[in-house]
Formats: structure tokens, C-alpha cells, sequence
């Protein structure tokens, strides 16, 4: 019998609503039974469809798909894309698993026994539409708006997220990848260019990559790993620092194997080095900085010797590491990172790498910090509105100024939790969560169930079981992104060297939604509709709001079909340096709101004795936690191994292959065990996992119980002082194997 | 010609967009596969600490020692070049080695799934998928194509198409102009075994350090060829009327099902 496994799983899943499995009629004459073709048909003569836009990640690069009786076999990149091209990563082409993933929520359930420990019951939209509608506006007219509080993650948790925000009128907004990522790197730049960086750096065009802990190439977005690689083949040097010899400093000129929660004294030595032997870019600091004097006054003590010792690195290669940016300069990449959520003291880390490109003058000229000139689309959604200060929990009433001075937008994440599970300032008794999964995005994972247990209700949307729709009183299933319109992608040719286009993209489905599953603007709307908000509904169905949004652009998606999916116009120099453009490298109103004026090293907690540092990042064919519970992603990294140096294995007696667990230093101890990989390339003082293994989700059939749990270990927080963002690699552990808790040597 | 394939370990960053591509197009289910990434070090060279990356597929070997181990019955197949339209008629197992484009083939319909040529070869590059089992066989032996159906429409390896740094390279390697061959001159080598010459044609361009990590971690030793050539027997000797009640045994659920659909397609 000719039945491959695939087909029988994708038969289980989809036989009743989805298209029918291209069988080949070809009868054995044993058994008269239809059997597959023995040589699958590949996908060339299959229909492309046009339109995709991914979101296994949040890069979006832009798709084509190919479908055959209906039914999507194969993504690929849209031939057309000036972004990623006809590439894409693993969990891009994984993306058919998760769209017909057997264990994806079909239909609205409600949960008929405790929250945690949920009994699922199938309802009715209109039973889970009205519960839902009745339960937040119980919790609005008996507590105010502020009572809501929201979780949401991804293209999809745009238009709820402003309905709550901007419609019903909360603050109390925690985005994951603000608070738990890369927040403190937008609003540390912005305190000093007066913008947010994103990744930014010219890096085919440059001279010096220049990384603090990325580490791209586990970390993989398609075009971004384009630029990174074309930059090493044109021959540009890599300096990797990362205490942990990183899939990037495989392939960098100089690693630095610094100490974790140091950096900031490394580039501080860096740029005092630099300053104090005239180094630095004279002319752009004159023209284009401000507060050089000061700022050089107050980095002063970094000699490279003091950071040296600091960094536990040698002060030699600090001072090849500045000469290197110096000779290059300012054709140097500065990075400043994405995930920057470390140690509680990242503001001022990137407050210097800001500063850093600064006194070196890479900003605007090719291979520094140069953004593209793209395409102005507008967006469409709920109408703003001012709901004043008097709820806002980062609002100290008292001294009429923010709790936290340089927050991303929302409310950070701590003092919403607090509030909602101490009742103060005031109760906080609905939870939505949408996208997000923050038993895996939030540290103390103690505290986000005491969280849930303080409310009177609690939805969760999205398209996967995760371990946080177990705590959900009602889950809606959401249609994916292959199978919704939605997200406007929007950018310009990948290599600013090449000739300046610029392009728009919009998300269109490539199959249509199964089973009972509803994009994010039918929902929210209808729950804005039984929460007496009907006449504030921006747009009535989401290809409505995609028309308007390109509408903006003189496009539509008629158009956009016509197009082969993607716009693409004449671009725009992005070279040259704006005139009122500025680095403030001694800032005022940092010091008025108490903070350091130049940046600043905090040093971090140290080890405790007999524990090692938890690192985590990238699986490069993982996102996060989301991409778990994918057949073929699953099996291509199934599971977390975790580095152990070398020589601490052989005292501890451990060998690579070993199963462990662990427990931090607060007593918390893993659910699941892991595999030790055994290595020269990591500090002894730490160990290090991917982020995102250790399911607990029953649901999951494949991603549950896979590896270890890292955020599970993040008990201890550390919140950032300047924006309220979180710091998760304060925390410590040890080995458990064979049930005995092994200390870790100094 | 000869088609190869060369993998730039200096681009490749280790991402797996060809692993998982190749399982796309070719409905390649999981745990088998036709191409793999295996993740080295980071450990110390006698060059420096080095991690990298062993993305390995079938080598199309000049003499691959698959295609001689076939037990199945010889079939005569006139194979045609794609350029020239030159034809050539040999006889052949259920495998061969193409003779114009040098690509290693299986022909599933014929194959017994006794599993010889994977045990044959040295860098685990073929697979026997049980669930291809019918009334000639055990399963069917799968592997990569070198995606010839894709180069007969004109597209590129999906593998190659994916790679999203373009470490992957396809081409002709007795054209001196090719691409790949340019790789040859620079240094790219394949995996060839240990005190053997079978002329492995995915070849592997990096540095020193990575070069060498993935050499002394990865250069196969050819398999003891005793046993395949016994599997290889005892599945010649099997007569494929011994396997029908086994057939119906295997049908389960699914395939019931479906002789239920066809019973009632009958009476209608």
C-alpha cells in the first residue's frame, strides 16, 4: 500500500473540509486498491499562486505558492522580490506543515474546566462571540477600560491591539517584542539619532561588521543574511563579541570571548581608546554630534586595561578591535542588534553602539547605519483617540512624569503584571492575549499564571495550541497568513549598492481559510460590535482595510494581483547625511530623569557559587516557541542541546550526549531533560541553550516535551531602568543528570 | 557532461532552507531525507577553534557503489542527451548511473526495496521508504535526483533555488566555463572515501579550518560490501507472490477506506 506519511496525516487533518488529495488513479491489481504514484510529481507543473507574504517570522519575505488540486504543496520566494528573491529559509518553506498542522485550533472552544488545566468544549462563533463580547464589557463598565489588559504578537494583533488601545482606552499593552526584545534598542536610539535603528547597517557595502552578541546565521532573516554574507564575500572583517562562539564568530576575524553583561565597558574602552589617540571621526563629530566634550569626559577611566579585567578579555585585542574600526572608518557596520532584553542594563549597551557609529561617522555613508528610502503606504485601522494619563501605570502622578523615562509603546510589562495581581492602583479582571505566547516571551513564568488566576476572564486568539491558550476561558482559532489578507509589506532592493527600487507588497491568502477559522478583523469586530463600539468600526471586512491602506499608494489589490504581487517603483538614493541630522552623545534629559548622560556601565549580579550563567538565542530553524510543534522543523532540530564547556564537563563528568535537566538558583527546576553538547567554544562561566523548546501544551503532539523550557529557568527579573523592558539572562543554573544536582566548578 | 554540486561552507550559515525545501517538492516524509545539515564544533583545529556545517546529499558518483549492488532484474533503457538527443541503450538494475548526465537514478516501479543500495552507500545518501511498499516489494528506495525533473523544465535543485545565501552552486562539471567547475579549480572537493575512489561529484569549498573539521569528521570508509551483497540475494530470491497477504495486512484505516470508496464506485 502506497500511502507515504504525510498523506495519512494530512487525511486525518483535512479530508472533511479541504480539498481533495491528489491521488493518481492507478489500482493495484492485488488488492484493487487506488495507491499514490510511486514518484512524487515535484512541483513544477503546478499552479503558482501569487500574493504570499510569510510570517514563520516577522522578516516577511514574499511568497509564491504552488498548488495542486487545491491544495498548497510548496512555498517559495516570489520570483519577482527585490527582498528575499526566490529564497527563503527553513521555517518559510516549512510553512505548509503549519497550515495543515493536524493539531491547529478549527474551532471557537470554551473551556469547561480550570484555567491551566483546560477541558475544551466546541462552540458556536456567535456563543464564543458573545461570550466574549459580554465578559470584556462587564469588565469595562465595572472597572474601566483599564480592567483589559492585553498580550498580542504579530501582523495579525495590529487592528484588536488598537481597538483596545485607541477604541475601548487601556494602556496596559505588553508587546513581546518590545518589552522582552528589542524596545531598549529602539528608544536608546532614539534618545540619540532621534530614531529607531532597526538593522539597518549597510552591510554588503561596508568594511567591519561589527556584532555584540548577534548571531546571524542561527538568527535567520532572509535578506538580512543576504546583506551579512554579501558584505563577508566583498571582503569586509567580522568582529564577533559573544561569550559563546556563535554560528557568526565561525565565521569572524576577530571573537571576542567577552564576559556577558559587559559590553558596555568594552565599547566604552573602545571609544575612549579612540578619543584619547584622536581615532575618532573629527569631522562628523563637529558637524554632526553633540555634547563630544562632555561624553569624552565622562568615558574617561575606560582605560583598556580597566575593561580588560572587566570583560575578562585581553586589552590587546580591544585595541585591535578599535584600530580595525578606525582604519575602516566610517565604512563600518555597527549593528545594534534586535533581541536586546539581557541584563537590565542594555539601554546604556545601546546607547553606546549609538554612540559608538557616532564617533566613527557611520551614519548615512555606505557600509555604516543607512536607512533605505521606502515606499510611504498608509495604514488603516481604529481612529486614535486620548485617554489621558490617569490610568497609565508608567504615569507617577505625584511627580507629573513616566515611571520609566524612555519606554517602547505600551506599558511595561512588570507593572501591568503587578497590577493585575495585587489590585493596585487598580483592578485589572480581562485578559486578551492575541499571537503572543507569554508563558514562553515573559520571564517568571509563577507570575504570568497568577496573572491569569487574578481574572475574571481570560481570550486567547490564535492560529496553534501554545502553552498559554491553556489558560484561555475562551480560544479562538485565527486563520493563518496563507490563508488571510492582511500585512503590507513594504521596502526597497535588498543591496543599497544595486539600482534604488522601491516595492509594496500586501499579504493575500494562497488557499482559503479551513474549517471555522477567522481573520482578525471579522473577530474584533464583532466583539467591538457587543461592546457598544459599532459606529467606531474603521473598516467592515480585512480586504477592506488592505484596499484602503494601498488605496494610499494609488494601488489596490486587483492591481497588486495584475503585478505578479509585489509593486515595484524607481527608489531613492538613501547615501548622504541629512542636515539637521544629530547624535546626542551627552543627553540632558536622560540626566534629568535620573539616568547616566553619556553611557554608562552598570556591572551585572554575578554568579552565584557552584552555578553557570543560562544564555539562550537563536535556532535558525525556530521561531521562538511558534514553530515547535512543525512536523518537518521538529525534525530537523528536535531537540535544545545545551553547551557545556569542555573542561567543566570533565569535572563535572559529563559527556556530550548526556541527558540533563536543571534547576536555577531560585529552586526552579526544569519539566523536561535536554542533551549536553560538549564544547571549547563557551565561557566556562555560562551554558547555553536555544530559546523556545519545552512545550508543556499536551496539544502539541509534536513540539510538546521536545528539549528544554529556557524561559522556565527565567525566574529572577531584572527590568531595565531607563524603559521597563525586561533582562533574562540574570538568572543561573545547574545540572541535574541522573537526578543529582551537579556544581558547576568556578 | 557530468551535473555536481558545490556547497560554498563560506556562504552557508547552516539554515536548513535546502533540507526543508527538498521535503516540499519531493513530498519527502519525515524521518527520511534526501539532503541533510549537520551542525561541527565548535571544537579546536590544529587552524583555530572552527564550527561549521556538513550539508550533505547524494554525490552522483563517477563509480557509484549503489547502482552495482541492485539485485533487481536487468531492463533494457535507452537513455536520451538533453542536448545533443543522442541515445544510448543499456541495461540496467532498478538503479544506474545516467550515462550522459551523470546523475544516479532509481526506478521505483521496478525497485524491491531490499535496501542494498543504501547499505552500499558510504555517506548514507538513500533511504528505503516502507510506506512505498506494494506487491513487488518491502518499500522503495528514494534519494536525491539532483532534482532532474526540475532541470528537464529548466529551474534550478530546490535546494539550490532556496539557499538563501547562494552557498549552493549546480552545474556541469565537465563544462570548464561552469561555475562549478571554476569552484574545482579553487579547491572544492568532494567526500571521497577513505582509501577508495568512487568520484563523489557534490563537492565542498570553505577555508582551512572548516574544510579540514568537516574532512575529519565526515570521510566515509566504503561499507563491507559482504553483507549488502547478501541482503542483496536474499531479496532476489523472495518471490513477490509471497507478499500479498502481507499487502492487505498493511492496508490499516486509510486504506480501508478507500477500498470502501472504490466497492461503492463500482455498484454505482
Amino acid at each position: 500500500m502506497a500511502f507515504n506519511l504525510t498523506r495519512r496525516k494530512f487525511l486525518q487533518t483535512a479530508s472533511l473540509a479541504a480539498a481533495s488529495v491528489p491521488l493518481s488513479k492507478v489500482v493495484s491489481a492485488n488488492t484493487g486498491v487506488t495507491k499514490a504514484p510511486l514518484d512524487p510529481k515535484g512541483t513544477a507543473g503546478d499552479k503558482t499562486v501569487v500574493g504570499g507574504i510569510c510570517e514563520m517570522c516577522f522578516w516577511r519575505c514574499q511568497l509564491v505558492g504552488k498548488v495542486r488540486d487545491g491544495r498548497l504543496m510548496k512555498l517559495e520566494g516570489n520570483p519577482k522580490s527585490i527582498d528575499n528573491g526566490i529564497k527563503i529559509c527553513a521555517r518559510g518553506n516549512a510553512g505548509v506543515k503549519l497550515l495543515y498542522d493536524v493539531d491547529r485550533l478549527k474551532y471557537p472552544m470554551k473551556n469547561v474546566g480550570k484555567r491551566g488545566a483546560p477541558k475544551w468544549k466546541r462552540i458556536s462563533w456567535k456563543e464564543a462571540l458573545d461570550e466574549c463580547g459580554s465578559k470584556l464589557k462587564s469588565t469595562v463598565d465595572n472597572y474601566g477600560a483599564q480592567g483589559i489588559c492585553v498580550f498580542p504578537h504579530g501582523a495579525s494583533a495590529k487592528y484588536p491591539m488598537h481597538y483596545f488601545e485607541r477604541a475601548v482606552g487601556t494602556h496596559n499593552v505588553s508587546e513581546a517584542s518590545f518589552f522582552q526584545c528589542r524596545g531598549i534598542r529602539d528608544t536608546a536610539y532614539v534618545a540619540t539619532i532621534g530614531k529607531a535603528p532597526g538593522e539597518k547597517v549597510d552591510m554588503p557595502n561596508t568594511k567591519v561588521l561589527f556584532f555584540i552578541g548577534d548571531h546571524l546565521g542561527e538568527n535567520v532573516h532572509v535578506s538580512h543574511i543576504k546583506q551579512y554574507i554579501q558584505g563577508l564575500q566583498n571582503g569586509a572583517k567580522l568582529i564577533v563579541a559573544d561569550p559563546r562562539f556563535s554560528a557568526s564568530a565561525a565565521k569572524a576575524d576577530i571573537w571576542v570571548q567577552i564576559k556577558p553583561g559587559t559590553d558596555t565597558a568594552y565599547m566604552l574602552a573602545i571609544m575612549n581608546y579612540l578619543v584619547k589617540n584622536n581615532k575618532y571621526n573629527k569631522a562628523f563629530v563637529e558637524d554632526h554630534t553633540e555634547g563630544f566634550e562632555e561624553f569624552a569626559e565622562a568615558i574617561k577611566g575606560w582605560s583598556l586595561e580597566k575593561a580588560a579585567k572587566e570583560c575578562d578579555i585581553p586589552a590587546a585585542q580591544i585595541k585591535e578591535v578599535a584600530e580595525m574600526l578606525a582604519a575602516n572608518a566610517p565604512h563600518v557596520a555597527i549593528h545594534p542588534g534586535r533581541h536586546v532584553s539581557w541584563h537590565g542594563n542594555d539601554f546604556q549597551r545601546e546607547r553606546a553602539l549609538a554612540c559608538l557609529t557616532g564617533i566613527l561617522g557611520a551614519y548615512y555613508v555606505k557600509g555604516g547605519w543607512v536607512p533605505p528610502k521606502g515606499p510611504k503606504v498608509k495604514g488603516v485601522s481604529w481612529a486614535k483617540e486620548d485617554h489621558g494619563h490617569k490610568y497609565n501605570l508608567n504615569f507617577n502622578h505625584e511627580e507629573d512624569e513616566k515611571i520609566y523615562s524612555n519606554p517602547p509603546p505600551g506599558t511595561p510589562t512588570e507593572l501591568i503584571r503587578d497590577c493585575a495581581i495585587s489590585g493596585k492602583p487598580y483592578p485589572i479582571k480581562s485578559c486578551v492575549v492575541w499571537g503572543q505566547n507569554p508563558m514562553q516571551t515573559i520571564p517568571n513564568q509563577q507570575k504570568m499564571k497568577d496573572l491569569f488566576n487574578a481574572m475574571d476572564f481570560v481570550m486567547c486568539v490564535d492560529v496553534m495550541p501554545t502553552d498559554v491558550t491553556a489558560w484561555a476561558d475562551i480560544l479562538l482559532p485565527e486563520a493563518s497568513y496563507l490563508e488571510r489578507y492582511d500585512y503590507i509589506k513594504k521596502g526597497t532592493q535588498w543591496d543599497l549598492s544595486k539600482e534604488h527600487q522601491q516595492y509594496i507588497a500586501a499579504r493575500m491568502p494562497l488557499v482559503p481559510a479551513m474549517f471555522e477559522r477567522k481573520d482578525q478583523v471579522y473577530i474584533t469586530n464583532e466583539i467591538a460590535k457587543r461592546m457598544g463600539h459599532a459606529e467606531k468600526i474603521p473598516v467592515r471586512t480585512i480586504e477592506e482595510m488592505v484596499d484602503k491602506s494601498l488605496a494610499s499608494a494609488n494601488l489596490s489589490i486587483e492591481k497588486l494581483k495584475a503585478e505578479d504581487g509585489i509593486h515595484i517603483q524607481p527608489g531613492k538614493d538613501p547615501y548622504g547625511i541629512p542636515e539637521d541630522f544629530s547624535v546626542i552623545l551627552y543627553n540632558d534629559d536622560l540626566e534629568d530623569s535620573g539616568h547616566p548622560p553619556a553611557p554608562t556601565y552598570k556591572p551585572v549580579p554575578g554568579n552565584p557559587k557552584g552555578f553557570a550563567r543560562l544564555l539562550y538565542g537563536r535556532a535558525p530553524v525556530h521561531t521562538f516557541n511558534r514553530s515547535q510543534n512543525n512536523v518537518w522543523l521538529n525534525n530537523a532540530m528536535p531537540d535544545n542541546p545545551v553547551w557545556v564547556n569542555d573542561e567543566v564537563a570533565a569535572k563535572l563528568g559529563i559527556i556530550d550526549g548526556d541527558t540533563v535537566g536543571f534547576v536555577n538558583s531560585e529552586g526552579v527546576k526544569s519539566r523536561t531533560t535536554t542533551t549536553v553538547k560538549v564544547t571549547p567554544g563557551i565561557r566556562k562561566d555560562c551554558v547555553y541553550m536555544y530559546h523556545g523548546y519545552g512545550s508543556a501544551n499536551p496539544l502539541l503532539t509534536t513540539g510538546v516535551g521536545t528539549g528544554v523550557d529556557d524561559q522556565s529557568l527565567i525566574t529572577k527579573l531584572a527590568v531595565d531602568p531607563e524603559t521597563g523592558c525586561h533582562g533574562m539572562r540574570n538568572n543561573f543554573v545547574k545540572l541535574i543528570k541522573d537526578g543529582k544536582v551537579l556544581d558547576i566548578p568556578a | 557532461m557530468q551535473y555536481g554540486m558545490i556547497i560554498d561552507l563560506e556562504r552557508c550559515v547552516g539554515c536548513h532552507a535546502c533540507t526543508i525545501a527538498c521535503r516540499a517538492e519531493w513530498e519527502v516524509p519525515v524521518p527520511y531525507q534526501r539532503n541533510w545539515v549537520k551542525r561541527l564544533g565548535p571544537t579546536m583545529t590544529k587552524d583555530g577553534m572552527a564550527a561549521t556545517y556538513y550539508p550533505g546529499l547524494c554525490n552522483h558518483c563517477d563509480k557509484p557503489p549503489c547502482v552495482d549492488e541492485c539485485p533487481a532484474d536487468l531492463a533494457e533503457m535507452t537513455f536520451k542527451d538533453a542536448k545533443t538527443g543522442k541515445t544510448k541503450t543499456m541495461e540496467v538494475a532498478a538503479t544506474w548511473k545516467d550515462p550522459f548526465d551523470g546523475t544516479v537514478q532509481v526506478d521505483k516501479e521496478r525497485c524491491l526495496g531490499c535496501g542494498a543500495c543504501a547499505d552500499a552507500c558510504p555517506y548514507g545518501a538513500r533511504y528505503v521508504n516502507p510506506a512505498l511498499a506494494d506487491d513487488n516489494s518491502d518499500g522503495k528506495a528514494d534519494k536525491c535526483t539532483y532534482c532532474k525533473p526540475r532541470i528537464e523544465e529548466g529551474l534550478q535543485p530546490a535546494c539550490v533555488q532556496t539557499c538563501i545565501t547562494g552557498a549552493r552552486i549546480f552545474g556541469d562539471l565537465t563544462d570548464p566555463n561552469s561555475a562549478v567547475s571554476k569552484y574545482v579549480k579553487n579547491g572544492a572537493k568532494g567526500l571521497e572515501v577513505k582509501d577508495g575512489h568512487i568520484g563523489p561529484n557534490s563537492r565542498y569549498f570553505g577555508n582551512k579550518k572548516d574544510i579540514s573539521l568537516l574532512f575529519a569528521d565526515y570521510t566515509p570508509e566504503l561499507a563491507d560490501m559482504g553483507s549488502v551483497k547478501r541482503r542483496a540475494m536474499m531479496a532476489s530470491m523472495v518471490k513477490p507472490a509471497m507478499r500479498k497477504a502481507k499487502d492487505i495486512g498493511l492496508l490499516g484505516l486509510a486504506g480501508a477506506m478507500l477500498v470502501k470508496g472504490l466497492s461503492e464506485d463500482e455498484k454505482n
